[in-house]
Parts: C-alpha cells; sequence; structure tokens
C-alpha cells in the first residue's frame, strides 16, 4: 500500500519538488505508507553541502533530513542519474538507498504520484 | 464502446490556467467521465493549479473562461472542490477565514471552490482512483 512520490525537478528553481515532499509528509501525517523518489536532476536534491541562503530560501537537504522523522519510510535515488550529475557516494546526504527505477522496482509501490 | 465498470475519480490539478493546458485537459477529462455515468468524487486544486479558484481572472471575450467553466461544471453537478491551503496563501488565493486570520484587505475565492488541507487529497486517495493533471514543464 505504498505511495512513491516522485521528485525530478533541480530544487530551488521550481517550487514543485516542495510540493511534492509536502505531499509525502501529508500522508506520513496520516499514517499512510510512502517513499521518495529522487531521479533525473531531481537528484540533486540530495547533494550535501547545499547553500541556498543567497535565494533566500531553506535547504531541501535539511527539510529532507525530516522526512524519517515524520515517517516517510525510504529516500530513494536513481543510481544512473546520480552518476550523470556527478553525485559520488560521499556526496549524498546520508539515508538515501540508489537504485535503478525499472519496472520491478516501481511495481512495488501501489501508487506512484509525481510532484508537478 | 466497451464496457467499462463505472468508478469513482478524484481530479487534481497542478497546472495553472493561462500557463499550462491542464485545467482545460482535466475540464475535458470530468465532462467526458461523468457523461459515460462515472463519478467524479472531489476535484483537488495543488501548486499552481489553485490559480483555477480565483474570482478575479479576467480573459478577454473571446477566451475561454476556465475558472468560471471549471465552477459551472461543478455547481451542475454537485461535486466539491478544493484548493491546498498551503499552496493557495502562498498564491495570493484567499477566502474570508484566511483573510481574517492574516488580516488581509480581500478575498478572492470563487464559489464552489474551498481552501482545505492535503489530508482531503490523502483521504481521496484511501477510496477513489486519482487522476493528476499537470502542467507538463
Amino acid at each position: 500500500m505504498t505511495t512513491l512520490i516522485v521528485i525530478d525537478q533541480a530544487p530551488y528553481g521550481s517550487w514543485s519538488g516542495r510540493e511534492g515532499l509536502d505531499m509525502a509528509f501529508s500522508l506520513a501525517a496520516f499514517d499512510q505508507s510512502c517513499a521518495l523518489l529522487f531521479n533525473g536532476a531531481g537528484v540533486n536534491w540530495l547533494r550535501t553541502g547545499q547553500q541556498p541562503d543567497g535565494l533566500g530560501q531553506k535547504s531541501v537537504a535539511q527539510n529532507l533530513g525530516a522526512a524519517a522523522i515524520f515517517g516517510v519510510e525510504a529516500l530513494y535515488a536513481d543510481a544512473q542519474a546520480c552518476q550523470r550529475y556527478g553525485l559520488a557516494d560521499d556526496a549524498i546526504i546520508a539515508g538515501v538507498t540508489l537504485i535503478a527505477p525499472d519496472q520491478a522496482f516501481m511495481t512495488g509501490f501501489e501508487k506512484v504520484t509525481f510532484a508537478g | 464502446m466497451a464496457d467499462i465498470s463505472l468508478q469513482t475519480y478524484t481530479v487534481v490539478i497542478t497546472g495553472a490556467p493561462y500557463s499550462s493546458q491542464a485545467p482545460q485537459t482535466a475540464l475535458d477529462f470530468a465532462r467526458a467521465a461523468v457523461a459515460a455515468g462515472h463519478q467524479i468524487d472531489r476535484v483537488f486544486l495543488y501548486g499552481d493549479g489553485v490559480h483555477i479558484a480565483s474570482a478575479l481572472i479576467c480573459t478577454p471575450s473571446d477566451e475561454p473562461h476556465w475558472p468560471r467553466l471549471w465552477s459551472e461544471f461543478l455547481a451542475e453537478h454537485q461535486i466539491p472542490a478544493v484548493a491546498c491551503v498551503a499552496s493557495a496563501l502562498r498564491r495570493g488565493l484567499i477566502d474570508s477565514g484566511e483573510q481574517q486570520r492574516y488580516e488581509l484587505s480581500a478575498h478572492n475565492i470563487r464559489a464552489p471552490f474551498e481552501i482545505a488541507g492535503l489530508g482531503e487529497w490523502v483521504e481521496a486517495g484511501t477510496c477513489s482512483k486519482i487522476i493528476y493533471f499537470h502542467s507538463g514543464a
């Protein structure tokens, strides 16, 4: 019964990812099983050392830190997308599972939702 | 036409009118679904989709007025429609309750739209099929 929320947009330039995160937090708050998948440019959410102060925005990596506390079950990232965006394992925040978002992975979820 | 078992749908719109096709495509879907005997149990506006609920949108007279067309459809079929409160407040979509809470000069939600939390969307997911209309960006 797990819902997978997919974030495929880079952070900061678009609000859709943040609204996707809100969806995940809401599901978790209502005791609905959910997980997040970052793919495409969305993997940049997971980069360590983000410094968004100059933009007047909060760090999305810091927002993600609350995911486990809210009860989001897992953070997944497309391993190939991480490679494409130069995200080495040590440049990825803690608690992320690298996967290949193939059919076998996606069929493990009852619902898949894109943020926007 | 093949016999399709009747479904209950929740329509989620995240794309804004006049910058995306989402509200128009969603309305076409909703009209077709109702015409075919399906139920639309609610419409949920999220992200930029909340602009459909604005009472202040004015279009040139020869262009479709998507907020009005949506309102008329919702009223005719008595379908509840909700704009996410977090999305709405950020974008200046305000009902009279939020106007008082934030001491604002006006409110601008078009009937029959209402403002509510994401809990409405969570609840929809437990009892109907959700279909999303995004901006396609």
